[in-house]
């Protein structure tokens, strides 16, 4: 579903993403597992095609991030850390409704598609109030059905829980996995290993801008022969 | 680019700047409330100053002439065809000009009867305060009253020897002003309208400009918008129209504020200068060309405003460089205004800011040349080209749209 094929990223002699590859399988969720700046981000905005990789590609449901980007972003749903990025003039059903009729989505259909949201998510009390004056929780749940609103069948997490407390950050997870029941392959970067061992089928350790390692939780820990994945961490990210 | 996308884009923004308070009071209130209110009290401000400057003149003798015959040359023969020119008494004339309590003092020698019996010349010291505007209007009041009480006694000697008075002045001046009738009194409105209408359609899209780059990205709303289907020109026109419908708003709101004004106080719309406007005869095709260079105006300026708002990387940073933009405006904008139509050159009319003043001064004075008008226009929609293109190359660099 998904295949990173030597993606390089250079800000002039700065190489942000340094030779990165990896596949995910359809349904499967990838942890991108690495310290701040170690170049999650910048991977995250290649496969979204926000950014063009300097070398290397990748490749999308079958479809070229440099060639086909519209395509691309059709297949993807996108949730970011910290701030929730909607619109605060606009109500929630707004907010959805912009993104839905960005990603193609006829008005009928996205009628029915909020709805179908908000039921989902406990937003029918406040899915026609202004983001303004929802509280934190209840942007968290607009971002959540926005990002979903055209049913992507890619997610793309970019350090989702960075900023929130134990409860918003267990909603991003919760939110993870049933994305992930839905059959959605995800994507997923953080710097929290719990997290991590928590959410993702498979790891990939990004540091200063090269994946280090990747495979399953299990795999790395006996290739390793330590059952901590912290101290895995460090150890690989030390030694290089 | 997909035409969908784009007015998608269009909708949103228009609804999302409809909502936000800081637009509406800068793109439309302001200039709505704000014009009429400044020509209102502008002109009512003008009206009393020049009442204030005109009525009333106190003025006093000097220590040293106020005597009861001086009084009476001044009062009899100086000031008696100006009414609004006051002699009043003063025990310290010189303290009295620094409170303000006269305006000139007029010191007038002794022997001034006998001069005037032998036909010698009286001489008249005028004191006034050249630091008070006040003091200074007054000098040249009371200096005209002094001339004509001189030409009086010029003729009165030249008519005691037997001689014509038109003996002195072999040649007569007649000044003609060939002026269209109706454009005459209109000079304020050809200083100040195509000035207020350039200024503001080329800054009316700033609030908006604002915030729909630089304001999206402070508010982490731009990232997810990258994400989805439309490329980014979409996006960039959306918005770009969204500025530019915003900036002829300003317009629209500047036209309905004047209008305002004008019903309110006809004087208005002339700065007070003592004269009402007078029935323009517009030319219905010059009117068009001109709205169509003012809307090539604040096609230009947006593309201006979003690229600055895309190099921001805050709020505060797009409203520093936009507050300079608006400087760069205005100066053309003042550069013209105090020309008259027949001052303009074709130069002029290539000129962003000064093609829309130059355009309206020349349907406002009456002279059309159509061929500076079209050049206006053709130089216009090449402005809007570049400008929108350099905004377009921005959204596409990485570095510029991911700076923070």
């Amino acid at each position: 579903m998904i295949e990173a094929i030597g993606l390089v990223k250079k800000f002039g002699d700065f190489t942000a993403v340094d030779n990165v590859s990896f596949s995910v399988s359809k349904g499967e969720i990838f942890g991108l597992l690495g310290e701040n700046g170690a170049g999650k981000t910048t991977t995250l905005r290649m496969l979204a095609t926000m950014l063009k990789p300097t070398s290397g590609n990748a490749v999308l449901k079958g479809y070229d991030t440099q060639k086909e980007p519209e395509k691309v972003r059709a297949q993807i749903g996108i949730l970011f850390g910290g701030e929730t990025g909607l619109y605060d003039r606009l109500t929630v059903a707004e907010n959805i409704t912009y993104f839905g009729e960005l990603n193609g989505m006829s008005r009928s259909a996205i009628r029915e598609r909020i709805r179908q949201l908000a039921q989902a998510f406990g937003m029918t009390d406040f899915v026609d109030k202004r983001a303004s004056t929802l509280s934190k929780g209840m942007k968290q749940k607009a971002a959540f059905a926005r990002s979903i609103v055209h049913d992507p069948d890619i997610m793309l997490f970019d350090e989702p829980t960075s900023g929130l407390d134990v409860t918003a950050a267990r909603d991003v997870h919760d939110f993870i996995l049933r994305c992930k029941s839905e059959g959605k392959t995800i994507v997923f970067s953080s710097h929290s290993m719990s997290e991590v061992e928590k959410l993702c089928d498979r790891i990939g350790i990004i540091h200063k801008g090269r994946l280090v390692e990747s495979g399953t939780l299990e795999e790395l820990k006996i290739k390793h022969g330590n059952n901590d994945l912290e101290e895995l961490f460090v150890r690989l990210v030390g030694a290089k | 680019m997909k035409l969908k996308h784009v007015m998608i884009v269009l909708r949103k923004e228009v609804k999302d700047l409809l909502r936000d308070r800081r637009t509406i009071i800068s793109s439309i209130l302001l200039p709505m409330i704000l014009i009429p209110v400044i020509n209102i009290v502008m002109g009512g401000g003008i009206q009393k100053f020049e009442k204030d400057m005109n009525e009333n003149v106190m003025v006093a003798l000097s220590r040293s002439s106020n005597s009861p015959e001086v009084r009476e040359l001044v009062q009899e023969r100086i000031l008696s065809k100006n009414p609004n020119i006051v002699l009043v008494d003063a025990e310290d004339p010189v303290k009295a000009l620094e409170n303000n309590e006269i305006r000139c003092i007029l010191e007038i020698e002794n022997s001034y009867a006998e001069k005037l019996e032998d036909g010698q010349p009286i001489q008249i010291t005028l004191q006034y305060d050249e630091s008070k505007t006040k003091s200074q209007a007054a000098a040249d009041i009371v200096s005209r009253a002094i001339d004509r009480f001189s030409e009086e006694v010029v003729e009165e000697r030249i008519a005691a020897l037997g001689l014509d008075p038109d003996f002195l002045q072999p040649v007569q001046v007649e000044r003609k002003n060939l002026a269209p009738n109706d454009m005459g009194n209109n000079m304020m409105l050809q200083m100040m309208l195509p000035f207020m209408i350039s200024i503001l359609v080329a800054v009316g899209g700033i609030p908006a400009a604002t915030d729909l780059v630089a304001g999206e990205k402070e508010r982490n709303t731009f990232e997810p918008l990258l994400t989805t289907m439309p490329d980014r020109g979409s996006l960039l026109l959306g918005k770009y129209l969204a500025v530019t419908l915003f900036s002829m708003v300003s317009l629209v709101a500047i036209l309905v504020g004047l209008s305002i004004g004008y019903i309110i106080n006809p004087n208005s719309l002339t700065i007070g200068i003592d004269t009402q406007l007078q029935g323009i005869s517009l030319d219905p095709l010059a009117v068009v060309l001109a709205l169509l260079i003012t809307v090539a105006l604040g096609m230009t300026f947006s593309g201006i405003q979003i690229a600055l708002s895309t190099i921001a990387k805050s709020y505060k940073e797009a409203q520093t460089y936009l507050s300079f933009l608006m400087l760069a405006a205005m100066v053309p904008g003042y550069a013209t205004m105090f020309m008259q139509a027949s001052d303009l050159s074709p130069v002029m009319f290539v000129m962003p800011v000064m093609n829309t003043v130059a355009a309206f001064k020349m349907i406002l004075g009456g002279s059309i040349n159509y061929f500076n008008l079209v050049l206006a226009l053709v130089t216009s929609i090449i402005f809007v080209i570049l400008t929108l293109m350099f905004a377009a190359s921005l959204f596409k660099k990485e570095k510029v749209m991911f700076r923070n």
